[in-house]
């Protein structure tokens, strides 16, 4: 059992990490061949996983209808419309004469399936996305304070940066284009690069570590 | 006369001599010499090389044109693969670093691959030839074989091997070294604060909510989240606070099950595990931060753990948190997210410092022996950056390629 | 508490109108102000526009419709700007929730220009992977996608993907991107490996994180947000929904100026207020 959950798993992120990252510097079809099979597995482990994501999630939301937790009603609209959506979006339409099977329009015409996409999901993704304006300048009013001389360098930047980044801002100050370009192109780049280069530094230690077996806390559980 | 004087009437001499006397290789057009075709290097296959010597004659008014046809086929007329000025193309031009240029960098150089008429297979014999023409005239070289064939080593990315070699020799010394001596390891405030989050989620009776982020397995930011929720849990088991961790992969939620249960079990308790503490929302970006924003207004968290990549979805999530007065610590590599973060959470660790947080949370050995290994190979990384910018630097003022040697050692080549 | 304090503890909802109005009074009543068009837009314009007729434009929706309102009248822009310089456009998408609309915004545009599916533009669609897909187009663009979107047709048919059989045979391929899978995985799979010229349009809150590629060279452009399409817009001369939102855009970012400017003053003031009494 210990060979199933610790040895083997570790054996395989062995070889295939260092074939992997041989497979880099091997410009030979045969190691792009290896490449695009391997990610075909990986599409197909992925579509397995969704299986155990949503069989996660009824479980769950069947539990909280079961024992009509507080908000039990959400999870019957959860099912509602987990169910509906997958019914109208596979199955059979009689006006269509025709087995939908993820179709949003046959012959220019819209399916149910394609007004569920374009009148709920499109306008219900679109508000979620809008919020995050009226989160900013919340946030915004909330903690953005110059309470150090640092936080004040900032503030003045990000002023710039908003100026800089409409026409009403160039025009009433023309030079917050320009300023803002600088920003973004010359301050803005190269602090990212430096961060950039400790995360990447991070993530090859990291790499490094999984692949030799020196990290397993991913495998779950402490180290043997 | 001075030495001044002598190199001004020597530089008039020189540029009068230019302007006056008409260059003596002008009507001179002579076959393309020292022509050498062979099968690309380092690549996938379906390429030839083609480098020649450079002429007299080379400038904007003289065309070279590569030709080439199947040896099996003589009869046929070689076809024109690539027609370029002949001031163009040059060794030099090609990005090849010193160790795989086939030729000095004042020769020609030219790759000839398939184009959208004529298919350069591999294991075929060909025959190449180049022909230098201007207005009226056409010379060629001798036809010249060579077969295109793929390859098994990228010889230019040999620089970026041998660096990864280094980096994790170091890591590995580094490791062995904190397995000697104590290594010190500077404070991170916001790991600081995890103990002081889950007590006082503990006084509260509230649940801890601890997100990994949008990522898959697959990326280092959700390994570590994954690696810091087996930390954290184990002091929510020990002190029996329920957590909740949503999830947006379900891979990363069989993973984290695992982890979380066996953090329960090294922590004595395990029959204060919930199953379902892990638990899969959706893979959508929105709807799963709708669910776990509602998840943070029914519930209110009295702490809240952002660990991970995210995108948009942060500040709607830190800011939802913010408003519910929980006690926010974020750790991500998202750099672009980083001011989200910043201005919404209590602790925010800042790109690598997510990858330090399990060394800092266990303490052990091969955790600290790695950081150190990344830190020299920041310093390092900082050493070539200054010494870089002198030789490049030098290499502009004086107009010499000497300091490429050196340089072309940390270049990204293909 | 004093004033201060209580102007810095308001409800979060008064902020919402103020940006709610800020965002419709300038969409109802609009002002039309001049945009200036920066290098990087400028950068993914010039690429198409040196392009010969009949060279291969690839454009990745890697979107879903959260970010519609950035991304789509970028979409819009790039897709008129191809078809008008009669390139060859293969269109598709890494996102599975972004399918409808990129087949929407593709046929929308086509159809309006007289271009033809198959013969002037295709649309591959999406398939699962994201990076996979690009490796497998960079292999062979045929297995990744072996027939097209909408009629289900085979794509080695097509008269549109003549000439083309990789990733190696397009001119330049453009991934707008609300966020991973996009330009990144188009850089790290897609160019580094097959050697096209790649360009970018991405939502405003990820923008400043793709700048380091577009100093590097990873990406010879970048689009970023709805200034981004609007600077496009004003390229291209079509007046677009982006040219239409710079003046919401305009009122909503001064509103958060004085909202900034407002919450510090009284921060100061409590603080000077506070030291005042230390003093005491």
């Amino acid at each position: 059992m210990n060979f199933l959950r610790r040895q083997l798993p570790l054996l395989i992120t062995f070889a295939m990490g260092v074939v992997f990252a041989c497979q880099y510097y091997v410009p030979h079809p045969v190691s792009e061949l290896l490449l695009t099979t391997v990610t075909k597995w990986l599409q197909i482990i992925g579509g397995f996983a969704l299986v155990l994501g949503i069989t996660s999630l009824f479980h769950l939301h069947a539990g909280k209808i079961r024992r009509k937790e507080p908000g039990w009603g959400y999870s019957g609209v959860l099912y509602a419309s987990m169910v509906g959506t997958i019914l109208v979006g596979l199955g059979y339409s009689f006006s269509f004469q025709q087995w939908i099977l993820g179709k949003e329009t046959i012959d220019g015409v819209r399916t149910m399936f394609g007004w569920i996409y374009t009148f709920m999901m499109v306008p219900l993704q679109g508000t979620m996305f809008a919020i995050l304006a009226f989160f900013i300048a919340s946030a915004a009013y909330r903690s953005f304070r110059a309470r150090s001389r640092e936080a004040a360098v900032l503030l003045v930047a990000a002023v710039i940066v908003m100026l800089g980044r409409v026409p009403l801002g160039e025009y009433l100050v023309p030079i917050s284009g320009d300023a803002t370009q600088w920003i973004m192109n010359v301050l803005n780049a190269s602090v990212r690069r430096a961060i950039l280069i400790g995360i990447s530094l991070g993530a090859i230690a990291l790499s490094i570590k999984i692949i030799f077996g020196i990290e397993r806390a991913y495998l779950g559980g402490g180290r043997e | 006369m001075s030495g001044r004087k002598f190199v001004d009437w020597l530089g008039l001499i020189l540029v009068v001599s230019a302007v006056w006397c008409p260059p003596a290789y002008a009507d001179e057009l002579s076959a393309p010499r020292e022509v050498r075709v062979f099968d690309t290097p380092s690549d996938a296959g379906g390429g030839l090389s083609v480098v020649w010597a450079p002429a007299g004659y080379d400038g904007p008014t003289v065309e070279y044109q590569v030709l080439l046809r199947e040896k099996s086929d003589p009869s046929s007329a070689m076809k024109v693969m690539g027609a370029f000025p002949s001031d163009t193309h040059y060794v030099r031009n090609s990005r090849l670093p010193w160790w795989t240029r086939p030729a000095p960098q004042t020769f020609h150089l030219y790759e000839v691959k398939s184009s959208k008429e004529v298919e350069v297979k591999n294991g075929v014999m060909y025959e190449v030839a180049v022909a230098a023409r201007r207005t009226g005239e056409h010379v060629e070289s001798g036809a010249v074989e060579a077969v295109p064939a793929p390859n098994w080593v990228n010889w230019n990315q040999m620089n970026n091997l041998v660096l990864v070699m280094l980096f994790g020799s170091l890591v590995f010394a580094s490791i062995r070294t904190a397995k000697r001596r104590e290594i010190f390891l500077r404070r991170i405030p916001g790991l600081d604060a995890v103990d002081e989050a889950i007590g006082r989620a503990t006084e509260l009776g509230k649940p801890i909510l601890y997100l990994t982020g949008a990522g898959d397995m697959s990326e280092p930011s959700t390994i570590a989240a994954a690696v810091i929720l087996g930390r954290v849990a184990k002091r929510v088991a020990a002190y029996e606070t329920d957590l909740l961790v949503p999830h947006r992969d379900p891979i990363v939620m069989a993973v984290c099950q695992e982890i979380t249960k066996q953090s329960y079990l090294e922590a004595g308790k395990p029959d204060v595990f919930k199953e379902d503490s892990n638990f899969f929302i959706t893979t959508d970006q929105f709807s799963y931060t709708a669910a776990v924003d509602g998840i943070m207004l029914r519930r209110k968290p009295a702490a809240n753990f952002f660990m991970g990549s995210y995108f948009a979805e942060s500040l709607l999530l830190t800011e939802t948190g913010a408003s519910t007065g929980a006690i926010q610590i974020a750790g991500t590599d998202s750099d672009h997210q980083l001011p989200f973060f910043v201005t919404t959470c209590d602790y925010t660790l800042i790109g690598e410092e997510l990858y330090a947080a399990s060394a800092y949370l266990s303490r052990e050995p091969i955790q600290v022996g790695t950081l150190r290994g990344q830190d020299l190979g920041k310093a390092f990384i900082l050493g070539v950056l200054a010494l870089g910018t002198v030789l490049a630097t030098i290499g502009v003022l004086f107009s010499t390629d000497m300091p490429a040697i050196v340089l072309d050692l940390f270049r990204d080549l293909k | 508490m004093t004033f201060a304090e209580r102007m810095l503890r308001i409800d979060r909802r008064i902020i919402f109108l103020l940006i709610g109005l800020c965002t419709l009074l300038p969409l109802l009543y609009p002002v039309g102000l001049a945009i200036k068009v920066s290098p990087e837009v400028r950068s993914v314009y010039d690429k198409i526009e040196s392009l010969p007729a009949g060279s291969v434009f690839l454009l990745s929706m890697d979107f879903d419709p959260a970010s519609k309102p950035e991304l789509y009248p970028q979409a819009i822009a790039l897709l008129h700007h191809a078809f008008r310089k009669n390139l060859r456009v293969i269109a598709m998408t890494l996102w599975l929730p972004g399918t409808g609309m990129a087949a929407e915004v593709i046929s929308q545009v086509a159809d309006g220009m007289g271009k033809v599916s198959g013969r002037d533009y295709v649309f591959l669609g999406w398939s699962p992977g994201g990076s996979s897909v690009v490796i497998n187009m960079g292999q062979d663009l045929y297995k990744a996608f072996p027939s097209e979107y909408f009629r289900h047709e085979p794509t080695k048919d097509l008269a549109v993907l003549k000439g083309v059989r990789n990733l190696r045979d397009v001119s330049y391929v453009v991934s707008l991107a609300a966020g991973t899978t996009g330009i990144e995985t188009w850089y790290v799979f897609g160019k580094d490996k097959y050697k096209f010229e790649l360009g970018g349009g991405c939502t405003g809150v990820i923008a400043p994180g793709l700048y380091p590629l577009l100093r590097s060279g990873q990406i010879n452009g970048l689009i970023g947000g709805l200034r981004g399409a609007a600077e496009y817009e004003v390229l291209t001369g079509l007046k677009g929904q982006a040219l239409a939102g710079m003046d919401a855009q305009s009122a909503t970012h001064f509103a958060i100026i004085v909202l900034v400017i407002l919450c510090n003053t009284f921060f100061l003031f409590i603080q000077r207020s506070r030291k005042q009494a230390d003093q005491r």
